[in-house]
């Protein structure tokens, strides 16, 4: 099926260089309506929503933010230290702002789990279900993602 | 199926004929002609060749806005009042501008494009930026992801600023980076120093233009930036004052602190500078040297988490929550922060909290 100009946009703006060192979409071949396509069937298998993910997330930014760099404790089980950085960064779709540069990195040492990710990131999850590419950085697999937030169908963060 | 395929070769026919006289409209008959931008009110009047960004119009008649995403209208750095000839507001600018600033004929200078004669209004202080080359004279670490730059400038060979003030500087294109880019960073020398320009720049997980500085950018290349942008820099009131950063948001106090050294001016101020360990400060000892030389300068770094091996017998906390402490025998009149927006934001609440006026209160352009 023939990409519109509009969702061909927002890929081009995907690409590494076009807002960021290593773009949004790492080494995945598969294209984007297919990258959503799937995670959209993994978060739904899983009986939540990128809202409900996208949710547990920004709670956890808004946490390692506080902490002002030191690590911040989250619920029982997870540890989320942020690295602040200068400047914004745009959201590949057009039209929705530019986002704080920096990035949170969140332990569950019990699992023995660490994800990376950013306020943008976080925003994409939430708005677009966008995950990332696989090999992107700032990938996070949806089904790994609510295993560490403690989140199951029509389940809040667990403290 | 003949018909179906007969069909789909008159379809695709027709849309590659379409195509094709677009693409030529678009090359002969998509010309402006000469425009006339009345910069200012009659101050400039520039003579242009319509069909580009007002932003790119301007930079080739040596007039530099700011712009952080190379005119793809996303930073919205690049704003400017069009009075006239601007045409309708552009999708993609519509997002980045409040309903005061489209009352007021703001628009993105990279989504506009020149069809027409124009009126605009370019605040003064941009017609003075310039654009220099200069060759990297020497680069250290400051820690392990913050570097200073030192760049010796070669054309122009002076700059004149504020202490306060910024550049932006250009990464070419190179890696898997198909196009330069440009980012703003505070000048850390004082102005006296006008043949150089000293940079404190932090190394961005997946950025762009860090990773170039980091990896790439050695002693004896040239490089390219604009400037100087910004307004932050002290007031002329003498009051006493406090500064709050951390990380890189330490350039433009530097800056600051040295120039007031140089003209002594003995203004009371309490610099408050955050870092998570020991291994994160720097600058410590040309500070103690800086307070000795300003009685009424204090210099206070804090660590918020500091390691064992840090035998560090300073302030300890979050440096908001060391400025809480501080305060908490009487505020100053003014505030000046530097650094990230969580922490400015937390830092607002206590500057609040302590009686400082939020007018009073002073940021950096780029927490």
């Amino acid at each position: 099926m023939k990409r519109s100009p509009q969702l061909q946009r927002i890929v081009d703006r995907m690409a590494p260089g076009a807002l960021c060192r290593e773009g949004f979409l790492g080494a995945d071949r598969r294209p984007l309506e297919e990258i959503l396509d799937a995670d959209r069937s993994t978060v739904a298998g899983l009986g939540l929503t990128h809202e409900q993910l996208g949710r547990g997330l920004g709670e956890v930014l808004a946490a390692a933010v506080a902490a002002q760099g030191g690590p911040a404790r989250v619920g029982e089980r997870l540890t989320a230290v942020h690295r602040e950085a200068m400047g914004r960064i745009p959201s590949p779709w057009p039209g929705e702002g530019t986002f704080p540069k920096g990035e949170v990195e969140l332990t569950d040492e019990a699992a023995g789990l660490t994800l990376r990710f950013t306020a943008l990131s976080a925003h994409l999850v939430a708005r677009h279900g966008f995950y990332q590419g696989r090999g992107s950085p700032y990938r996070l697999e949806p089904d790994v993602l609510a295993r560490v937030l403690g989140m199951r169908g029509n389940a809040g963060l667990h403290k | 199926m003949v018909q179906i395929l007969l069909a789909t070769a008159l379809v695709s026919g027709v849309s590659a004929v379409a195509a094709a006289l677009l693409l030529l409209a678009e090359r002969f008959l998509a010309r402006y002609g000469p425009c006339t931008i009345d910069v200012n009110a009659g101050d400039r009047r520039l003579e242009v060749e319509g069909g580009e960004s007002l932003l790119a119009t301007l930079m080739s008649r040596q007039i530099f806005i700011p712009s952080a995403c190379g005119g793809k209208g996303t930073c919205a750095y690049c704003k400017l009042k069009v009075l006239d000839g601007g045409g309708p507001v552009a999708p993609t600018e519509a997002p980045l501008l409040s309903a005061e600033e489209l009352a007021d004929h703001v628009r993105i200078s990279c989504q506009v494009k020149v069809r027409n004669d124009m009126r605009i209004e370019v605040p003064g202080h941009l017609l003075s930026v310039r654009q220099y080359r200069a060759v990297v004279e020497r680069m250290a670490d400051l820690t392990g992801d913050i570097k200073e730059l030192w760049l010796r400038l070669a054309e122009p060979e002076t700059i004149e600023f504020v202490p306060g003030q910024y550049v932006q500087l250009r990464a070419p294109a190179y890696g898997p980076n198909p196009e330069p880019v440009w980012r703003a960073y505070s000048i850390a020398n004082p102005p006296s120093d006008a043949g150089h320009v000293e940079l404190i720049i932090r190394l961005v997980p997946g950025g762009i233009c860090t990773p170039w500085v980091f990896k790439v950018l050695a002693e004896g290349d040239e490089v390219v930036f604009t400037g100087p942008y910004g307004e932050f820099g002290l007031t002329e009131s003498g009051e006493a004052m406090v500064w709050v950063a951390g990380g890189s948001g330490m350039a433009p106090f530097w800056s600051i602190a040295r120039h007031m050294r140089e003209r002594q001016i003995r203004r009371p101020c309490t610099y408050f500078f955050g870092a998570l360990r020991r291994r994160d400060l720097f600058l410590l000892e040309e500070f103690r040297q800086l307070e000795k030389a300003l009685p009424d300068f204090r210099f206070v770094p804090a660590l918020s988490a500091p390691a064992e091996g840090d035998r560090w017998d300073g302030e300890t906390g979050l440096i908001t929550e060391v400025l809480e402490r501080h305060l908490a025998g009487g505020a100053p009149e003014e505030a000046y922060l530097c650094g990230s927006g969580g922490m400015v934001r937390a830092a607002v609440k206590v500057l609040t909290a302590a009686g400082i006026d939020r007018e009073r209160m002073f940021f950096d352009e780029f927490t």
